[in-house]
């Protein structure tokens, strides 16, 4: 294993090496801008994303892009690598929960005041380029969970909390081999959605500003509570099969807009629709997607802002989103280009209005995972109250951080 | 390397009535590293010095990004002792552990069941070795896609077959009890080297052994707990060594097994109750930014590795008798 793992290490960075060099050659009156993204979903997002980067040429006579791309999944491990060894691109898209530690360490350049109107920006948006109030990046696209329901056993999508159970208790009543609602685990995807519902309750996970937790509150509660009230119609053994709601074993799920494309494709006589969260006092979801950001150690950071202006632009950002399989974060774009969305879409669409960022703290990834995801199993698997497993989890979080309330 | 010692001096025939080693002249050695040469070149690059490294930064808190700044043993004495920043490391020890005691006898049943009866049947054999180890072969992502149907809670396979036998229906990777058993099971049903090197084993055990214990009187069953399963010690025991170690390694599985939906993250399945000392790690050192603190953790595997390995040298038999 020390093997492997230290040989993983010793060729991603020899590989990272060899790809990313030439971020900074400069000809007699020419620039070369590099900037990484993830590799095209399918060929047609290839062909947008090379008519955006020639508009882009053609606007900027003497500009030359130079796009890098890399698949999702080695992405930040190439990345991490890339700043280790200095060859960073001067632009890259970064994950949201890496700005803040990004940030932190000086890897990534502030967005210049005022070179961007916020306004025409999502809030939520925007706010995962946030490390202690301030801008660290952009977004380029994003996407968040919305509910899916089948269209059988669900006449009209449940808007409020009580609606929802009171929809899940139907459909199992009806049917006692289909569940109610896949309810999400507690692992570490289950965790990243959770907060979306906590925000339904009017909560917040934390007050940055004030080193305060604030998911051991009654919003929070009420949210996993919710959870562990659906489980007795949405039972495990229905919903922990394969595809369960494509299958039309459960009437309900929480998912992405990825899993659209997947269940037309292999259940095209299943009819669906997605809805926004239900929630109990504000409508309110969760976020994802890519942001991009400016490497301090790059070069041409004022064109490298423009270049992110250009992606983001209320002319080509619904076209980029939509090639890197999210949706766009300017608003305009959004408005103008809603018809351009499926059924399907619009639900997902609707939901990221009200978006809201993760934690803008470094350690977010590893308290979703190993503090807030066992949280969630514990009380979903009744060995604790949805209280007793909030406190616990907000304790060990104020340890690890070592914040006082 | 090597070479360059070798290569400034001049390569001499050796003179006939010096040579003690027939064979092994001085041009002939340099012949002989130069042969070697890639080989070590390889462990030296990609080996000794990532593992060296590997040590070195295990001493330091590094993210990969900032410069390594040096801690000391801290990495070390928080991984065993402090739980605040590792809740899950023993956890992971534990999950680890157990699922070695469980897959390594249940592999080792399975291959030398499975080498019996590949041995036995005179026709086919070659048919039945190959579909045998084609799980060996089969790419782990691919495993792991089809053993999630197979325990599905709904329409797998494995409950359909047990309620042949009127078992009721589990749900096997979501039950925390039952996640290190179907795993295990799956390291049983991936054993065909161990079945290659115990039907080779069977080979080499001398017909004139068997016939002499039948002719003394000997049934099957005690020719099997007799002779074949002693004179089987030295690879059996091979086997226990070499399956330890990989079992305290398993990673692709669970990482495949355990990854959800649209999500990346992979927690270790119910309750962490598949977390796996390796993907505990892997999650530092690519997920959480920790890259210090799983290379301390690599080494604490490494010497965990060598004590259990050591043990198994001097209190497992390792003789044919």
């Amino acid at each position: 294993m020390i093997r492997r793992v230290t040989g993983t290490v010793a060729v991603a960075a020899l590989l990272a090496g060899l790809t990313a060099c030439g971020g900074s050659e400069e000809a007699a009156g020419s620039t070369t801008l590099t900037y990484w993204m993830f590799q095209d979903r399918t060929p047609q997002a290839g062909e947008v994303v090379e008519k955006i980067r020639t508009d882009f040429e053609k606007a900027n006579p003497g500009v030359t892009v130079k796009i890098v791309k890399i698949p999702k999944d080695d992405y930040n491990t190439k990345l991490g690598s890339a700043v280790a060894a200095n060859t960073v691109p001067d632009v890259g898209v970064l994950d949201q929960p890496l700005v803040a530690r990004y940030a932190m360490d000086g890897t990534i350049k502030e967005l210049p005041a005022g070179t961007v109107n916020e306004a025409d920006y999502f809030e939520g948006a925007l706010n995962t380029n946030r490390y202690n109030g301030k801008l660290y990046g952009l977004p380029v696209d994003h996407t968040a969970v919305a509910l899916f329901y089948n269209k059988k056993l669900v006449p009209t999508p449940p808007k409020t909390w009580d609606e929802l159970k009171q929809m899940s208790d139907a459909i199992h009543k009806a049917d006692p081999k289909v569940a109610g609602i896949v309810v999400p685990k507690g692992d570490g995807y289950g965790a990243w959605m959770w907060p979306g519902v906590v925000h339904g309750a009017g909560g917040e996970m934390v007050d940055e500003a004030n080193k305060k937790i604030l998911f051991d509150q009654q919003p929070a509660v009420d949210a996993l509570q919710l959870w562990v009230d659906l489980l007795p119609s949405s039972p495990r053994d229905i919903t922990d099969s394969e595809m369960a709601f494509a299958n039309g074993l459960a009437g309900m799920m929480i998912s992405g807009p990825w899993d659209v494309a997947t269940i037309k494709d292999q259940f095209p006589e299943l009819d669906f629709n997605v809805a926004p969260l239900p929630y109990k006092t504000t409508p309110a979801g969760n976020i994802g997607g890519e942001n991009a950001v400016v490497f301090s150690k790059g070069q041409n950071a004022d064109l490298a802002w423009k270049w992110l202006k250009h992606l983001t632009s209320a002319e080509n950002n619904t076209i980029y989103a939509q090639a890197l399989g999210g949706f766009p974060i300017n608003k305009a774009a959004a408005e103008r280009d809603a018809g351009s969305f499926g059924e399907q879409q619009q639900g997902f669409l609707e939901q990221l209005k009200v978006a809201h960022a993760r934690p803008a703290v470094p350690e977010w990834i590893q308290i979703n995972d190993e503090i807030i995801a066992p949280a969630i199993e514990a009380a979903l698997s009744g060995k604790v109250t949805s209280q007793q497993a909030l406190t616990d989890a907000a304790t060990k979080t104020r340890a690890l951080l070592g914040w006082n309330s | 390397m090597a070479s360059p010692v070798v290569a400034d001096r001049p390569a001499v025939t050796p003179r006939p009535g010096r040579r003690r080693r027939p064979g092994f002249g001085r041009s002939d050695r340099l012949v002989g590293y130069l042969l070697i040469t890639p080989a070590l070149i390889y462990f030296v690059v990609f080996l000794l010095y990532p593992a060296m490294a590997a040590l070195y930064y295990s001493f330091t808190d590094w993210n990969l990004r900032s410069p390594a700044s040096w801690v000391g043993l801290q990495n070390y004495s928080d991984l065993l002792f402090e739980d605040v920043k590792f809740p899950h490391f023993w956890k992971s020890v534990q999950v680890t552990v157990q699922y070695t005691l469980i897959a390594v006898p249940l592999t080792l049943i399975t291959a030398l069941g499975q080498a019996l009866l590949v041995n036995a049947i005179r026709r086919g054999s070659n048919l039945f070795r190959l579909l045998l180890f084609l799980p060996v072969v089969t790419a782990e992502a691919a495993v792991g896609a089809i053993w999630r149907w197979l325990y599905d809670p709904q329409y797998g396979l494995i409950n359909a077959i047990l309620g042949l036998f009127g078992i009721p229906k589990q749900n096997w990777l979501n039950t925390p009890e039952l996640v290190i058993p179907a795993l295990a099971f799956i390291a049983a049903w991936q054993c065909g080297i161990s079945m290659i090197i115990y039907l080779a084993g069977l080979k080499g055990i001398p017909d004139s052994i068997r016939e002499a214990a039948t002719i003394d009187g000997a049934g099957p069953v005690q020719r099997f707990w007799k002779v074949v399963v002693p004179m089987l010690r030295p690879t059996t025991f091979y086997l226990v060594v070499t399956g330890v170690i990989a079992a305290l390694q398993v990673f692709g599985l669970v990482y495949v097994i355990f990854s959800a939906g649209g999500g990346r993250s992979v927690t270790g399945g119910p309750e962490q109750s598949g977390l796996m000392y390796v993907l505990h790690l892997y999650l530092f050192a690519f997920r959480y930014d920790a890259m210090g603190a799983a290379c301390a953790m690599s080494f604490l595997l490494f010497l965990l590795i060598m004590i259990v390995t050591a043990l198994q040298f001097k209190f497992l038999k390792q003789e044919a008798a």
